[in-house]
């Protein structure tokens, strides 16, 4: 579990460290993009712990999402409507329902847990 | 957790954290285009270094308080605190203060009433602005028809009045005074407002404008307004 978040931590750190910055009028691109590398990600840990997780669907999500809300953004700069609204939207709803649903399994887990636990505890004495 | 998996989610963690850390760069130093020429450079560094004068001008005078204080503390606490209260006063507006300074008029355009023009309030935008220019040229007291400007005044109009600290002030014959800190300043002042384009904002107005010479010694009343203040209560001890 500790090698995702020093991934994290390591392109973090290259990230401010290059100093690489990208022209203003593509920011809005790369600002959905990284909403859509969030939701996947999340997408990920969930199906992760539901024990549905698949590489191929994984990865090609990944990057499929990431283009798919570029590709919005881009066509809704050209044909004059703000598209990229809405992949905002359905990234920014199926993020907050991944992480409830994430919440949701590690409760259940904790829970299981503790309860195991004070049963084992019984047991012993 | 796969040994496969985890390096899957490890690397496109990687990509996320990269593009967050390059979409926080982007946001955090918009890049600034630098239009200005060394003109407007140089411009901007005179401005600056005008306020670091002033400011190295007000740190002498505070030492120079300060000294006073230590000089004096001593012999005569009080004289010294006596002085300092006058100076906050005048400052504030509660008493009369005097100095080297100027006069303006502002009075009816003789010519265009005799064509049967009518002379309108003065507007209190042109006022304000001729105010605010005051101010920028070091006027340090100002008065505008017997009504000293402190820091809570107005000038304004009510039921089509033009007033300052909520009394009227005349249609026309409107003196202004001004009290500057030095005489330098005072010509300074009535040199610029010469060169300025108020007389021509006032003739539209069908009214005249006249700066008199700066006079050595010009005395403005104290305000005539409660000064209140939202945090600090006066001390009513012995």
């Amino acid at each position: 579990m500790w090698l995702p978040l020093l991934g994290l931590i390591l392109g973090i750190g290259l990230g401010v460290l290059t100093d690489l910055e990208i022209p203003a009028v593509y920011e809005n691109y790369l600002s959905i993009a990284v909403l859509a590398a969030l939701d996947t990600m999340f997408g990920g840990i969930r199906a992760q712990l539901q024990q549905v997780y698949d590489d191929k669907v994984f990865i090609t999500g990944f990057f499929f999402n990431i283009a798919l809300a570029a590709g919005l953004a881009f066509l809704g700069v050209h044909i004059g409507v703000d598209l990229y609204l809405a992949a905002i939207f359905a990234f920014g709803v199926r993020l907050f329902q991944n992480i409830a649903v994430i919440r949701r399994i590690l409760i259940t887990k904790w829970e299981e847990a503790r309860i195991k636990k004070s049963e084992n505890s019984s047991e012993s004495s | 957790m796969k040994k496969k998996t985890t390096i899957h989610i490890t690397v496109i963690s990687f990509i996320i954290g990269f593009m967050l850390a390059v979409q926080y760069n982007t946001v955090q130093s918009p890049k600034k285009v630098q239009t200005t020429d060394i003109w407007e450079v140089r411009q901007e560094l005179s401005d600056e270094k005008l306020r670091h004068s002033e400011l190295l001008t007000q740190i002498r005078q505070g030492q120079e308080t300060v000294r006073q204080y230590e000089d004096e503390e001593l012999d005569n606490p009080e004289a010294i605190l006596t002085q300092t209260v006058d100076q906050l006063q005048a400052a504030a507006g509660i008493k009369e203060a005097s100095g080297p300074g100027l006069i303006m008029n502002i009075g009816p355009s003789e010519e265009l009433i005799e064509y049967g023009y009518t002379v309108e309030e003065i507007s209190p935008q042109l006022l304000i602005r001729l105010v605010n220019e005051i101010y920028r040229y070091k006027g340090h007291y100002v008065e505008i028809a017997g009504q000293r400007l402190v820091h809570s005044s107005a000038i304004r109009d009510i039921n089509g009045k033009t007033t300052v600290n909520g009394v009227p002030i005349g249609k026309v014959d409107v003196e202004i005074k001004v009290v500057t800190e030095t005489g330098e300043e005072a010509s300074k002042l009535y040199n610029y407002l010469l060169a300025s384009s108020f007389m021509d904002e006032f003739f539209i107005d069908n009214m005249l404008l006249t700066v008199e010479e700066p006079q050595p010694s010009i005395t403005v009343d104290a305000a005539d307004v409660e000064i209140r203040s939202t945090y600090l209560t006066e001390y009513k001890g012995d």
